[in-house]
């Protein structure tokens, strides 16, 4: 799909806004962990917490993606 | 191998397709479901997928299926950087959101103080106007230096349209806040005058208010929008 520099930009800013929250989100269950004792309560917000990596990994793919549209737009001008 | 001969085997043209997954590389060039390099559509060959495979619907157990054909050499010195020790700073304290609250409500303070002075020429608000004026403009360049912070270490200074205003703006209240001070100070007799330095002052302290509102507004769609 093509889209618009302007689409772009607004997608590179919702990315860049979101992966500080999944960081903290996964701050959040991993000091959670700490707070249990049990394997399984452990495990379950370590879970969460590898979850959370994922989703920054994923945002940070699609933020290198936007970027490099970007630049081709740029430069196709 | 390293990451950057990792992404060479990107599974197209004749190449092979080599996953990385907790330091070790695969071989998924056979795989059916990675087709020329490329799994479900979301995933490429050629990459580190470690992060990734918790949002999978499947367990690590499937690559057990695939030879192990070298180790991903991680770059040490890219994992230790030199933002390492203020960023976990920044995570513990989260100095920005501690300190932005009190010189955005000084502003309005002030100016209601000023407001009272304009309505009563009791001289104990306007006395309150200038002190709070002059707190709250002090207060907002540490409360702007941790912005910085912020946007260095969260947004990897990234010049998008919030925080090109947000830092504009906030530039903008703190020379009104200087000028402010500096007409107040330089005219102490002011406010029992009607001379331009009196209006100017005046627009000064009621012209932030906006000023503040829109920064705060562009702060909040930052963390709820």
């Amino acid at each position: 799909m093509d889209y618009t520099l302007e689409e772009l930009e607004e997608m590179k800013q919702i990315i860049l806004i979101a992966i500080p929250k999944e960081i903290s989100a996964r701050d959040f269950y991993l000091n959670a962990a700490k707070k249990f004792k049990t394997q399984e309560s452990i495990q379950l917000f370590l879970s969460l917490a590898e979850q959370e990596k994922g989703h920054e990994a994923s945002l940070r793919k699609i933020l290198k993606d936007i970027e490099e549209n970007i630049i081709k737009i740029k430069n196709s001008k | 191998m390293k990451l950057e001969e990792l992404s060479k085997h990107n599974g197209q043209n004749g190449e092979k397709a080599y996953v990385a997954y907790k330091g070790k590389v695969y071989d998924v060039t056979n795989s059916k479901r990675w087709k020329d390099g490329v799994h479900m559509a979301r995933h490429r060959a050629g990459e580190d997928l470690t992060d990734f495979l918790a949002l999978a619907p499947h367990t690590d157990e499937v690559l057990k299926s695939f030879e192990v054909v070298d180790t991903l050499e991680i770059d040490e010195s890219k994992t230790q950087s030199s933002k390492e020790t203020l960023i976990k700073f920044y995570q513990k304290f989260h100095p920005h959101p501690v300190l932005i609250h009190y010189p955005l409500g000084l502003f309005f303070f002030a100016a209601l103080m000023q407001l009272l002075f304009l309505l009563t020429s009791l001289s104990s608000f306007e006395l309150s106007a200038i002190y709070a004026f002059f707190v709250a403009t002090i207060m907002a360049i540490p409360a702007i230096s941790a912005g910085f912070l912020s946007w260095w270490i969260n947004y990897d200074k990234q010049p998008t349209k919030i925080f090109k205003n947000k830092i504009t703006f906030s530039i903008i209240l703190v020379l009104i806040g200087i000028t402010g001070i500096v007409i107040r100070i330089t005219n102490p007799d002011i406010s029992s005058t009607n001379s331009l330095a009196f209006i100017i002052y005046n627009v000064l302290i009621f012209a932030n208010l906006p000023i503040v509102l829109f920064i705060a507004y562009e702060g909040g769609k930052i963390t709820w929008a």
